[in-house]
């Protein structure tokens, strides 16, 4: 049963190295129960290392990890018969052919109606199900992978870049599919280095850089913070005199009198440092929500 | 620790093909090779006259201990038998073992496969006991063929008894390159396929065993090799199960079946 606090995904401290060289560092955070939670980084940040850690394919150096309230090392049998996974790479037997390799998958647990699921799901992603796997595309692949992980209505769904290979028109059914889910009461982990996807889709986002979380918050939490996109079109070729404002990040210099730049300090010491200067014009900005990440990625 | 009957059958038609090619191969073979018993009979003088030329470490590198092994039909059948089930049958079931786990690595199915409601020990139960069915089948199959072919080819009587230690043997041997094999898998730190390196160790150990055989009473190294643990000599009037023999098979596979499972319930999973 789902634990009374609700933490779905409970992670603490949780470290994992090979050797020497860091997978993941001291990661903490907590997944809701019925969240639509981004996990977002850069390729090699450590987000398939946690998610490996999560379904035990792969033990913690030090810290631990929940699931239901179970622990991933002790109870990853139970953990997974209420939860569904989408691996970043397809991860499929060959000699099989596409139904019997999903009937297989459905089989560990065991329930009724697998069937008419299997057909409903592969009927909404335009999957053939008579193919056999080695012809398959990418694209088929993964969607064979993602209607594994849905047959049995799983309470946790984990997917780890599950749009690569898909078209625009079936990633777009696939995310209708996993708002349905969600509303449902399936509780999502989406992990992604594609900013848009988890800008359309969740609700939550830790991201995730060089093994470490950054920042872990809601979506419009991200966009509240004081951080503003400053343009400022100077009059003369006086650019250079512009003084450094505490709070000024990424600067731009995009013409001989044009600067750009995100700021995060006090928004009067910036007027005050403008007023000694001509301006011919200035604009200030929420920046897109792109910006906001690229910024913790950087 | 149970089996999973999901995994064991998938198990069990995926491995389905290689085991009847396999059977087949070698019983064929030994089949074959039987059938050429009574040629070897009719060139009787001309045998003796080519073993006074040709080295008796030739020989016995060969399988036949003495001459007198060439003109009994269990001793021609025991020294084929050590190239066709102990050589043969070891790398069919070392290789067989070690893929048998190894594959959802490189093939990048573990992913899918422990993303079920499925226990590490489920997994490697599974696997064992369908790995080492397949050996036993393989030995079981090996074995009628050459009590047929025996029968079929006889030039008298033979014992009964030394044939069945002698295939008991062999189905130990077997059995034990397997729990090897599935050491091998469980320590190997890429995820890519072992079969040359099972076929390499396999070797090297059958080569010493060959090495001790012709070194005779020197050759006390050999017992470093499992192929030296079998007895070979069928044609030995004490010949018969011996405990020590039994019980070094059955231990080291029981140790090699059991430190992998433990191994494997603690591993990282490579892909």
């Amino acid at each position: 049963m789902i634990p009374v606090s609700g933490k779905i995904i409970e992670i603490s401290h949780l470290s994992k190295y090979y050797g020497r060289s860091r997978g993941i560092d001291d990661i903490s955070m907590n997944v809701e129960e019925g969240d639509f939670f981004g996990f977002i980084g850069p390729n090699g940040a450590g987000k398939s290392t946690t998610i490996r850690i999560l379904l035990n394919l792969i033990f913690p150096s030090s810290g631990n990890a929940s699931i239901f309230g179970l622990d991933v090392v002790k109870d990853s049998k139970l953990i997974r018969r209420r939860l569904g996974y989408v691996p970043s790479e397809a991860s499929l037997y060959d000699k099989m052919k596409v139904h019997e390799f999903l009937k297989f998958g459905a089989d560990f647990y065991g329930g009724k109606q697998t069937e008419d699921r299997i057909r409903e799901l592969a009927g909404l992603l335009d999957l053939d199900l008579e193919r056999n796997i080695p012809e398959l595309s990418t694209g088929n692949k993964k969607k064979v992978n993602i209607i594994q992980s849905l047959i049995h209505r799983p309470d946790l769904l984990i997917l780890d870049e599950p749009t690569t290979g898909l078209d625009p028109l079936i990633q777009s059914r696939l995310f209708g599919l996993l708002s349905d889910e969600n509303r449902r009461g399936t509780t999502i982990f989406f992990s992604s280095h594609i900013l848009s996807e988890v800008q359309s889709l969740c609700r939550k986002v830790a991201i995730v850089r060089d093994g470490r979380i950054i920042r872990s918050d809601e979506i419009s939490a991200l966009r509240d913070k004081q951080l503003k996109k400053v343009r400022i079109l100077f009059t003369g070729e006086n650019i250079r005199d512009f003084p450094a404002v505490p709070g000024m990040e990424t600067v731009q210099r995009e013409s001989q009198k044009s600067l750009t730049f995100m700021f995060s300090g006090d928004i009067n010491e910036l007027v005050h440092s403008l007023s000694s200067f001509s301006i011919e014009n200035l604009s200030i900005e929420e920046p897109p929500l792109e910006e906001i990440f690229l910024r913790y990625y950087k | 620790m149970t089996v999973n009957r999901i995994l064991f059958n998938m198990e069990l038609r995926r491995n389905a093909r290689t085991l009847v090619l396999w059977s087949f191969i070698i019983s064929a073979l030994i089949f074959f090779t039987m059938s050429l018993f009574h040629s070897v009979l009719e060139y009787h003088q001309q045998i003796i006259g080519m073993a006074k030329i040709v080295p008796m470490a030739a020989m016995k590198a060969r399988g036949f201990g003495s001459i007198n092994d060439i003109f009994s039909g269990l001793g021609f059948y025991a020294a084929n038998n050590i190239v066709y089930m102990m050589l043969l049958g070891s790398i069919y079931a070392m290789v067989l073992c070690s893929t048998i786990l190894l594959k959802e690595e490189y093939g990048r199915t573990a992913e899918f496969l422990m993303s079920r409601p499925i226990s590490r020990d489920e997994i490697f139960m599974s696997k064992l006991t369908l790995a080492f069915l397949n050996i036993i089948f393989l030995n079981l199959v090996a074995g009628l063929i050459s009590l047929l072919s025996l029968e079929t080819f006889k030039s008298g009587d033979f014992m009964i008894r030394p044939f069945l230690v002698f295939t008991m043997y062999t189905l130990l041997l077997n059995l034990f390159f397997g729990a090897l094999g599935f050491l091998v898998a469980v320590l190997i730190k890429r995820a890519r396929p072992v079969t040359f390196f099972c076929v390499g160790l396999i070797l090297v150990f059958y080569f010493l065993f060959t090495i001790s055989r012709i070194s005779g009473v020197k050759g006390n190294f050999g017992y470093l090799s499992p192929f030296k643990w079998v007895n070979v000599d069928v044609l030995n009037p004490v010949y018969g199960p011996e405990l020590w023999r039994i019980a070094i098979f059955l231990v080291m596979i029981v140790l090699l079946s059991a430190g992998s499972g433990f191994i494997y319930r603690k591993k990282d999973i490579l892909t």
